[in-house]
């Protein structure tokens, strides 16, 4: 007898990525040969041992509790039942992969499928393989200069820091921003998640010359000689400028504390003042390309300053329960007056709307959002409220397929 | 009297004297309350209102230190409130005022302006103020203010900087850092210049400088590819040569990387870098099938003394020999 276990319900292996929210899955008996009939099957799906790779976590629907293994009873006939996977929370993968799923008859193991719980970590914490697959990722999205990457760098200008920028849709704006370059980067090595830098804590190992660099006395960025990012390449010009105003090696950014930032206030209007302090004072903590909107997506460390901003976010909504759109805690609607078009619930959001000219940039760089198989959300053109729900709390359906490290699912 | 009664006096007594005691001391106690708790925001556990944070801010009686933590946690205050704004401005150009507080206003202003809807009003005010700032008595702050106006593409910043190089008596910024600052709106007016310095630089910093604006002239190609066959040059610019020549003249460049790991007198710096290069950004079809770069690759990673060159060596060998998973593990 075999089985067939799809992930995601999808059989591309592109499929097998989880974070902690539930993923639908599906088994079926794939071949009854060997199996008396007509009775159902019964299996049991468990994680293999694996030593520090990920775990994941069952569950028969949404709403049961998740369990370290799970019984299903398979009809002979091929017919598919469906469950739940997630990574189970503190024990994400290191490597591609290393999330073994075994199904078994007894003693027998019927089959197995492989997936990684692939969520976005520490930047401080990463191992040295985590690391080096980021970084390598990154340099190719770059392409010294003339990759993909250019797209994102347009995304972060003067033109179009207005959709982005001080009104409400900041931080669902930056998410699908950020969301956006990750996908790309898993096109390139589906194993990568981005990492975040932790701005209020010491993150020696981030700036060093293996990782985001070291800068000389003129706050040219130094990396060792094995380090794809000495070629990175923006706006035509070779390096990158960071100029720290405190020791990297010993001390966080001039921000105020983590626990500061949540409790900025229950609601979203008052919590979304985070984006001049910590967000801003993170920025300028630097001189150099961070310190300055126009340029600040030249540097690299911006997207591992944002995936921190973004996590805080998480962390918040978590803290408050405030996924649902429909809450008006969760979101600042501004109402009666709204808001700016591009930070309004229903809005789609630049560039990936495509929409230029009126009130919105002359341009709009980079196309549709990228697709992912590890989730549908939140589509190619998304809106402020499609941000919201990431983990799928609210609704399965609108998970986006990330997860941070601190961040468990409910 | 009762021992009941005289507990009750007891503790009335010593509740006039508390109050007493506590009017005396309320105002130092207020402003050490304030540095607290400027302090504290920054440190961890609550953050202090922007009123507060500013009177500490404001107040040159308080320590740079506590003027510096409390204009942290202002945020947008720093341009939704005018009377705040108004007066960082005054700090900001006022250079009686410590450097360390000036510096902590720039940034705090710098910080609100990512909010850029609502600093929009705020804006020509401080880019006015960062013109006047930009020829500072204080370098730091020069430097500062001239990097955040060219960050803005600013053109009277990019003149001040060009007439600093061309006439050191004018110079506002040493030449490294104005040629640094040049490039974040290159235009090729400036690629005359740079080029001269590159022939007869200042010092070591302004020649690396001047190769890395010249980076997208495809008028200084020979002069990358000669910088990068040079091992008298640093390994610096020669790197920066390797890094423009990826865009002016990729093949070519692709060549010099697999000479450099085949010579056996390079340096393991750019050998690694040239590892690094054709792993990364290399002719996969090409590279795969090159046998003696193979060959020589394999000898390095099994006896190259330097633990970098045998790094870059592996994953080579990683992409270009065993396939695609191997670098997942």
């Amino acid at each position: 007898m075999s089985v067939e276990l799809r992930i995601n319900n999808s059989s591309d292996p592109r499929a097998r990525y989880v974070s902690w929210a539930p993923t639908p899955c599906t088994i079926r008996v794939s071949s009854p040969v060997g199996i008396p009939g007509p009775s159902p099957v019964t299996v049991v799906l468990q994680n293999r041992a694996n030593g520090t790779g990920g775990q994941v976590v069952f569950r028969t629907t949404l709403t049961s509790a998740p369990a370290a293994t799970l019984t299903l009873q398979l009809p002979l006939d091929g017919a598919s039942v469906s469950f739940f996977v997630a990574g189970r929370f503190g024990q994400p993968s290191v490597t591609d992969q290393d999330a073994i799923i075994e199904v078994r008859r007894g003693a027998t193991v019927l089959g197995t499928a492989t997936c990684m719980v692939r969520i976005r970590k520490n930047a401080n914490a990463l191992t040295t393989g985590e690391r080096d697959r980021f970084i390598a990722a990154l340099a190719t999205l770059n392409n010294q200069g003339a990759g993909r990457f250019v797209d994102f760098r347009n995304m972060h200008t003067n033109a179009g820091s207005p959709e982005a920028h001080g009104a409400a849709g900041f931080l669902p704006w930056h998410r699908a921003y950020l969301l956006d370059l990750e996908r790309e980067l898993q096109a390139i090595d589906a194993s990568v998640a981005l990492p975040y830098w932790r701005f209020d804590q010491p993150a020696p190992n981030v700036f060093s010359r293996g990782f985001m660099g070291v800068p000389d006395n003129l706050g040219t960025v130094q990396f060792t000689p094995g380090n794809p990012l000495q070629f990175w390449r923006t706006d035509g010009v070779p390096g990158i400028n960071r100029r720290p105003f405190f020791n990297t090696a010993t001390a966080g950014a001039s921000v105020i504390s983590e626990a500061a930032t949540l409790a900025l206030g229950t609601n979203y209007a008052r919590f979304r003042n985070m984006e001049g302090s910590p967000h801003g004072s993170a920025h300028t903590s630097f001189g150099g390309f961070l310190s300055s909107i126009p340029t600040a997506a030249r540097d690299p460390l911006f997207f591992l300053l944002h995936c921190n901003v973004d996590r805080l976010w998480g962390k918040w909504q978590r803290q408050n329960a405030r996924f649902d759109a429909a809450q008006p805690t969760s979101y600042d609607s501004n109402l009666p007056t709204g808001n700016r078009i591009g930070h309004n619930l229903p809005d789609t959001m630049w560039p990936w709307n495509g929409v230029t000219g009126g009130q919105r940039p002359p341009t709009a760089p980079g196309g549709t959002l990228a697709a992912s198989l590890s989730a549908t959300a939140p589509g190619p053109q998304p809106r402020v409220r499609d941000m919201l729900d990431y983990q799928g709390i609210v609704s399965n359906l609108a998970r986006l397929g990330f997860g941070y490290d601190d961040v468990p699912f409910a | 009297m009762t021992a009941r009664k005289r507990a009750k006096k007891t503790a009335k007594t010593t509740k006039r004297s508390a109050k007493k005691g506590a009017t005396k001391t309320s105002s130092a106690a207020a402003t050490k309350r304030s540095k607290t708790a400027a302090k504290r925001a920054v440190a961890g556990t609550e953050v202090v209102g922007y009123k507060a944070a500013w009177r500490v801010a404001n107040n040159a009686k308080q320590s740079d230190d506590a003027r510096t933590t409390a204009l942290i946690s202002l945020g947008s205050a720093a341009c939704d409130d005018s009377d705040v704004f108004a007066g960082l401005i005054v700090l900001l150009r006022d250079t009686a005022t410590s450097l360390a507080v000036r510096l902590g206003v720039l940034a705090a202003l710098q910080a609100a302006s990512f909010s850029t809807i609502r600093f929009a009003a705020c804006r020509p005010t401080y880019m006015t103020a960062l013109r006047a700032v930009a020829k500072d008595p204080a370098f730091e702050m020069r430097q500062r203010a001239l990097g955040l106006l060219m960050r803005e593409g600013d053109g009277r910043a990019q003149t001040m900087l060009i007439e600093g190089l061309e006439n050191p008596a004018k110079a506002l910024l040493p030449p490294e850092k104005a040629l640094q600052l040049l490039a974040y709106d290159v235009k090729s007016e400036a690629y005359p210049l740079a080029r001269r310095i590159v022939e007869r630089p200042p010092n070591a910093d302004a020649k690396r400088e001047a190769l890395r604006l010249l980076a997208a002239d495809a008028k200084s190609t020979k002069l990358f590819e000669r910088i990068l066959r040079d091992k008298s040059e640093t390994g610096d610019v020669r790197q920066i040569s390797a890094a423009a020549l990826q865009s002016l003249a990729p093949e070519a460049l692709q060549t010099y990387a697999r000479d450099m790991v085949l010579d056996h007198a390079e340096s393991p710096e750019l050998q690694t870098m040239s590892l690094t290069l054709l792993t990364q950004f290399g002719d996969a079809d090409a590279l795969t099938k090159d046998a003696r770069l193979g060959e020589r690759v394999a000898a390095l990673h099994s006896s190259a003394d330097s633990h970098a060159v045998k790094q870059g060596a592996e994953q080579f060998i990683g992409k270009y020999t065993r396939g695609s998973d191997a670098d997942r593990a």
